[in-house]
């Protein structure tokens, strides 16, 4: 059971603010989902107004901001999506708590760019691809999606999309 | 000596009651030697009132005095499909209480619903007490997982009336699986289905290290044993009227007798391939003579009748697979719960659904309540070998925005305890004020959802527009009950505001039905410690507009958040449907009601000045106003929480 001092509670949420939910779980910034929820787990057990009702009203106070904290840090974290916007905003250094509603419109937004674009060029070198793709002019295609990938390199659909035009391009190769 | 508290499984049809003593759970037995007690209220002419098994008797003889199935009313609005449904299958009076709640009339008396829950708890509450020898007062109280915030608010409203502190509300499949899995050192994914005599849940747990974490949860608070029963009284009635041409259903007394007869038929096939239905003297018939019904029922027919029913609950068990993540034949378990699972009928379905045999070491009609005294116990005497929950919410938080629309701010099947802030600005010169309703349910149409609450946040600074900020705070605590806080941010006025959003009972309410004592008139069979035999009621004290009157000077739709009269009253609410406006998924926008300000009247920005009103049913009005709160563009950049941590 939580043998925790109330210093020691009172202590974490005072920095609540400045932690991220990876330092919140003490887990590294590439642990796997199963790190994440063994994290949930351990800290949820310290931390939860269940384990900490013998507290006084204050100390349950903190416990009570930690616990909301601990389980939205585990919403984000443990969605594939939500985790990867959530990441854009850490290393952008934009504030260390991301709503889950936010998240979730970041992570589909995220979505749709990855599949049409980000950028005017990557956008038109893309459609262009498309339109040689369905014509089976996959010469064009790779021409074209490797503009859209020099404009977007970190767009991994582009990418999967080129590596996929170059295999159909090496078979019709005499 | 260690502390005690008791786990209570408030049913629709049947309550039970255990307690956790050294390692041993017990249920505890009413003085019948019933393990459960039905979840019946009957006011007997004269003014006593009796609970439990002896109450049965009512449900024939006084059926309009006699509540059973109360609880497929609890925190429901009386304009609501379920209380329409409700209406149609219960013989006593629904009428509209206050806040357009329920209330139940029984001759010139109102109760509200929590009041007839409160008396089942105050009976369960006798049962221990008279087991154990020694008062008691704490208690975890079950719901269905599927409950939303109105129903737990009632729920718990129903253990305060009762003079029970309630440690927690507790969601029955959790409390289920706890009682499969506690101290076993499982490491499992188990589904709990639990169909109850007006309830179906389904959970999906992962049990690991004594740890129970909800992966989700899914149900239909309209969907049990009574429906089954239903489909009976169908068929007979329906009967009836061509042998006959008589409506059964119109008359109580015969509609009792058919209720009765159907349910005996349901519990009989359990354990036969078929029943042989006998009511003689259903009715007279026109020259007054006695009218029977005689037949035969078969399993194969009674398949058919509730096929549609069984194949509901697995509507229900595809969307709480999908939403956890998980395939049905992957799990290592599936627990039944519920008196209906006794029937071979389902238990087939539901093995072929999951494509697994069925666990059947759990009583399915104990299991919740011994659960929830497990937990009651680890709650009053933590020890380091306590089991550990960790649940979820089963609906989406939302708000209501623009065109009739509902935005989620906390998904179904988030965690809890969990806590999510927006923060607003206004939008015009000198607005004075902003109207909020919170919803809760999966629909992006806000009518399709529960309307939880509404309530006006005001009084900001004199202030051109986007000056005023305000943060909107909505948590969901361990109980799964809401509460949102409006903080007014530009003015620096600290002050947060708590707004607990009931629909049902206000703070007054309550404490004047505890001082009125008007549901200890409890005639029980059980010795009862602490009231003894109540005497008969006056008039007075069961006045039902004095006893449910809100706090004085505020008027009965409007509830103010402290204990003083309210600034603002319906008046200030007109029309005030169409309030929140939404423009893109980045740029919600609030419209505040039209309100005209009290000219020179200032609302100053302090607690007091906010007001939760009842929620209107009526269609929101979808004109659009020019006031607006928009909600602050680059929150993001500033860090949402920011507030929140100085604080
Ligand atoms: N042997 C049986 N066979 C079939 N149905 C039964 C049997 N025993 C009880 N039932 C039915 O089970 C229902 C009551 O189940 P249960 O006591 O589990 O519900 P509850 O806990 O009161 O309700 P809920 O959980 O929905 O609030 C009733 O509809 C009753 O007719
Ligand atoms: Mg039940």
């Amino acid at each position: 059971m939580a043998d925790l001092a109330p210093t020691e509670i009172t202590a974490l949420a005072a920095i609540l603010g400045e932690l991220d939910y990876y330092q919140l779980f003490h887990l590294r910034y590439d642990a796997k989902p199963s790190d994440i929820k063994r994290a949930y787990h351990a800290t949820s057990r310290v931390f939860h107004p269940d384990s900490n009702r013998h507290h006084q009203p204050e100390i349950r106070r903190a416990i009570d901001e930690i616990s909301k904290r601990i389980s939205e840090a585990y919403s984000i974290l443990r969605n594939p999506r939500r985790r990867t916007a959530y990441d854009q905003q850490i290393t952008a250094k934009a504030g260390v708590r991301m709503q889950l509603a936010e998240a979730e419109a970041a992570g589909s937004r995220k979505q749709t760019e990855a599949r049409e674009g980000r950028t005017p060029q990557g956008r038109q070198y893309f459609n262009l691809a498309s339109a040689n793709l369905r014509q089976g002019d996959f010469d064009s295609a790779v021409r074209n999606l490797q503009t859209a990938v020099a404009f977007e390199p970190d767009n991994a659909f582009f990418k999967e999309q080129l590596a996929q035009a170059r295999k159909k391009w090496d078979a019709k190769r005499p | 000596m260690p502390e005690r508290a008791i786990g209570i499984d408030l049913g629709t049809s049947n309550s039970c009651v255990a307690i956790r003593e050294g390692d041993t759970t017990t249920v505890l037995a009413n003085t019948y030697g019933e393990r459960t007690t039905a979840s019946v209220v009957f006011f007997q002419e004269g003014g006593s009132i009796s609970v439990g098994n002896a109450a049965r008797a009512g449900l024939i003889h006084d059926p309009i005095r006699t509540i059973a199935s109360a609880k497929r009313l609890m925190g429901r609005f009386y304009g609501s499909e379920e209380v329409k449904k409700a209406q149609a299958i219960c013989s006593y009076k629904i009428a509209e209480g206050d806040s357009h709640g329920v209330v139940i009339e029984i001759g010139d008396e109102q109760f509200t619903v929590p009041e007839i829950s409160a008396m089942i708890l105050r009976e369960m509450k006798t049962v221990a007490e008279t087991q154990i020898g020694e008062s008691i007062s704490k208690a975890v109280i079950t719901v269905p997982a599927y409950f939303n915030d109105n129903q737990r608010q009632a729920t718990k409203d129903a253990g305060r009336i009762a003079g029970l502190e309630v440690l927690r509300i507790l969601n029955e499949p959790t409390a289920a699986a706890l009682a499969y899995g506690f101290g076993k050192g499982l490491n499992q994914k188990v589904a709990v289905w639990d169909l109850g005599g007006g309830t179906f849940d389904i959970s999906i747990l992962e049990i690991g290290d004594d740890v129970f974490e909800v992966l989700a949860t899914c149900g239909d608070t309209f969907l049990g044993g009574d429906d089954f029963d239903d489909r009976v009284i169908d068929l007979l009635a329906d009967e009836f009227l061509s042998k006959h041409n008589i409506r059964l259903r119109n008359d109580p007394f015969a509609f009792e007798k058919l209720k009765v007869a159907a349910e005996g038929a349901k519990r009989a096939l359990s354990t036969e391939d078929d029943v042989e239905i006998r009511i003689p003297d259903v009715i007279a018939g026109p020259d007054g003579q006695p009218l029977s019904i005689e037949r035969t029922l078969t399993t194969g027919e009674y398949a058919k009748l509730v096929h549609d029913l069984i194949q509901r609950t697995f509507v229900v068990c595809d969307a709480a697979l999908a939403q956890a993540g998980e395939v049905a034949r992957d799990l290592d378990g599936v627990i039944l719960v519920g008196g209906p699972t006794r029937l071979p009928l389902i238990r087939d379905a539901v093995s072929q659904y999951f494509q697994q045999e069925l666990k059947s070491d759990v009583d399915p009609d104990e299991v919740v309540a011994i659960g929830a005294a497990i937990f009651a116990t680890s709650l009053v005497n933590p020890t380091s070998d306590d089991a550990f929950l960790l649940d979820v919410t089963p609906l989406s938080l939302r708000i209501g925005v623009a065109g009739g629309l509902a935005e989620s701010i906390i998904e179904r099947n988030t965690p809890v305890p969990i806590e999510q802030t927006r923060r607003f600005t206004t939008f015009k010169d000198y607005q004075e004020s902003v109207d909020i309703r919170v919803y809760q349910g999966e629909s992006r149409n806000a009518q399709e959802n529960e309307l939880l609450g509404q309530f006006m946040f005001s009084g900001f600074e004199k202030a051109r527009r986007g000056e005023v900020s305000i943060d909107i705070t909505f948590e969901i605590n361990v109980d799964g009950i809401v509460e949102v806080k409006a903080k007014d941010v530009s003015t620096g006025e600290q002050a947060s505001t708590r707004i607990t959003l009931s629909a049902g009972l206000s703070e007054g309410d309550i404490e004047s039905i505890i001082q009125s004592q008007r549901t200890d008139r409890v005639a029980s069979t059980l010795s009862q410690p602490t009231q003894g035999g109540r005497p008969a009621h006056t008039d007075e004290a069961l006045a039902p507009d004095q006893a449910l009157q809100p706090v004085e000077g505020a008027k009965p739709k409007t509830k103010s958040v402290k204990s003083k009269p309210t600034l603002m009253g319906d008046d200030l609410l007109p029309e005030s449907d169409d309030l929140l406006e939404r423009e893109g998924l980045e740029d919600v926008k609030l419209t505040p009601a039209a309100i005209d300000p009290t000219p020179g009247g200032k609302i100053t920005a302090v607690d007091e000045d906010l007001t939760i009103t009842a929620p209107t049913l009526d269609e929101p009005d979808a004109k659009e106003l020019e006031e607006e709160l928009f909600e602050r563009p680059g929150t993001d950049l500033e860090g949402p929480g920011d507030d929140e941590t100085k604080a």
